[in-house]
């Protein structure tokens, strides 16, 4: 079946907004999990905010988090992600103690 | 049993893992070897006494890591075929946790193969256990993935 032309385009272009927000989810596992005491959340942020300032928003929330900040591994939509990896709409980010399966 | 390029399995299971038909899956008439890793639950950690073990892991992300590793052994290995098989959930003394059957026309292959994979497994992939003790219990010490390095920024001046 041939694509329709999009009945949006025209009024959906992207046109940047200086304070757009997006929704990201956002898991944690192991010990994370049990601080946050949830293992899933889905928040709204800033466009562009980085996995450091997720993870420091949440650290405000539990400041017991903090504390495991240098041992934490973030990734984004399922691959290891640098902290200053910014944000888009519909991302999936996860915070990851150090790993001990086997 | 979802199969891959190769006939390959990666899997995720919460029953006991079927080693003899993994290894029977990767045999095949062409290969002169299996090399098999089979994981099991230790009694002790540490000196202390263990009661159980509850592994839990980022499913999704945990299965693009094996496979990842599987690529990596087709890559770097001439093997035939790879099944990589973790446990999760909880787990008493002695059960498998982790089994990884590699074979090979040729034995050095398939030992080389299997010791990287079981090696990367511990040590990228997202899954995560919880030692049981009689008093109490911890997040094993675990090993942090390598993750990407922080965007160069220019040097601040000093």
């Amino acid at each position: 079946m041939p694509l329709a032309p999009s009945r949006t385009a025209g009024y959906n272009s992207p046109v940047p907004r200086v304070s757009q927000t997006i929704r990201v989810k956002v898991l944690f596992f192991g010990r994370l999990k049990e601080l946050t005491g949830h293992g899933e959340d889905s928040v709204e942020s800033a466009n562009a905010t980085t996995i450091e300032q997720l993870f420091a928003l949440y650290a405000a929330r539990h400041p017991e988090l903090a504390k495991y900040r240098s041992s934490v591994v973030a990734s984004r939509n399922q691959e290891f992600a640098a902290w200053d990896t910014p944000l888009r709409a519909g991302d999936e980010v996860a915070f990851l103690p150090p790993v001990s399966g086997g | 049993m979802a199969t891959l390029p190769h006939d390959d399995v990666y899997q995720l299971v919460r029953e006991a893992i079927d080693m003899s038909s993994l290894a029977r899956h990767v045999r095949a008439p062409e290969d002169g070897a299996i090399v098999t890793f089979d994981g099991f639950v230790r009694n002790q950690s540490h000196n202390r006494a263990t009661l159980y073990l509850d592994y839990e892991a980022y499913e999704s992300m945990a299965l693009a890591k094996m496979r990842e590793i599987g690529d990596q052994l087709h890559e770097k290995y001439r093997i035939h075929r790879v099944a990589m098989v973790h446990r999760l959930g909880r787990l008493e003394i002695g059960e498998t946790s982790v089994f990884i059957a590699v074979s090979a026309p040729h034995r050095a292959a398939a030992f080389d193969a299997c010791r990287f994979a079981i090696d990367t497994l511990k040590r990228t992939v997202p899954i995560w256990k919880k030692e049981y003790f009689a008093d109490g219990a911890v997040w094993a010490d675990g090993e942090m993935p390598p993750a990407p390095a922080a965007t160069p920024r220019a040097k601040p001046a000093s």
